[in-house]
């Protein structure tokens, strides 16, 4: 019985959590362990919006290349590669917000970086229109 | 000996609420998605004919490759019960940045060269 005690509390967290970062894992406490799961695919979620966003902008460099207007879109291409890096940066954001919402039994943040991306990606759809209409108009 | 069920007494034999593969598979699917859009960078350098893109693009691919292949992640709870989530994504937010500095680098490049 004293054996279990002690696996029971060492196993429901008694000793000093130290895991970081301390504004998440410092506050609160230990959330439903499928929720951070989620928590965690959502977050890796982003990180591959992002890397969409990174992997499409390399690819339109290298198609650049047979491009009529290669300065067009190989700024096109280099913004979409900075605006992947910052939705790869808002999943750790988004990570941390959530978390610590979870911990502290609080309603979730809304999700502030999804109008952000749907409006960059209506952008660069349009850029990317704009650019298709011009160069067949005047080649 | 029977265990305590609770949610944070170490891990049960097999949670059907936890669902580790959804976990592990997200994990799976972004390293490929680094290590492909790597690639994509290494094979755009290769045809230009950039040296230093080329190594960078593949840096970041090992960088991203070798961990997942040697400690794959299980995507369920550790033996602790504590997720230790931050620092890997924290790794693979790193090379996705990076990936985007050498993309943006090069690409920004390629545009005041041809401006």
């Amino acid at each position: 019985m004293a054996a279990d005690d002690q696996g029971a509390a060492e196993g429901a967290g008694q000793r000093p959590d130290t895991r970081r970062p301390r504004s998440v894992y410092g506050v609160g406490t230990e959330p439903d362990a499928r929720f951070s799961l989620a928590n965690e695919r959502t977050a890796l979620a982003w990180v591959r919006t992002g890397l969409g966003l990174v992997a499409g902008g390399v690819a339109l460099t290298s198609f650049a290349t047979f491009a009529g207007m290669p300065g067009v879109l190989d700024v096109v291409a280099g913004v979409a590669c900075l605006v992947g890096a910052c939705f790869a940066g808002y999943a750790l954001v988004s990570w941390r917000r959530n978390e610590r919402a979870l911990r502290l039994r609080e309603p979730l943040p809304a999700p502030s970086g999804l109008p952000v991306l749907v409006t960059g990606v209506v952008v660069l759809a349009v850029l990317l229109a704009g650019y298709a209409v011009g160069s067949a108009t005047w080649p | 000996m029977t265990t305590d069920p609770g949610p944070a007494a170490g891990p049960p034999p097999r949670d059907e609420g936890l669902q580790p593969e959804r976990t592990a598979l997200s994990w799976q699917r972004t390293v490929l998605g680094v290590v492909l859009g790597s690639l994509v960078l290494a094979g755009a350098g290769l045809r230009a004919g950039s040296t230093v893109t080329v190594c960078a693009a593949a840096a970041v691919g090992v960088l991203a490759l070798v961990p997942a292949v040697l400690r794959a992640p299980s995507g369920g709870l550790p033996g602790d019960g504590r997720l230790h989530s931050f620092a890997f994504l924290v790794r693979v937010v790193a090379l996705v940045v990076a990936l985007a500095l050498v993309g943006a680098v090069w690409a920004f490049g390629r545009g005041a060269g041809a401006a």
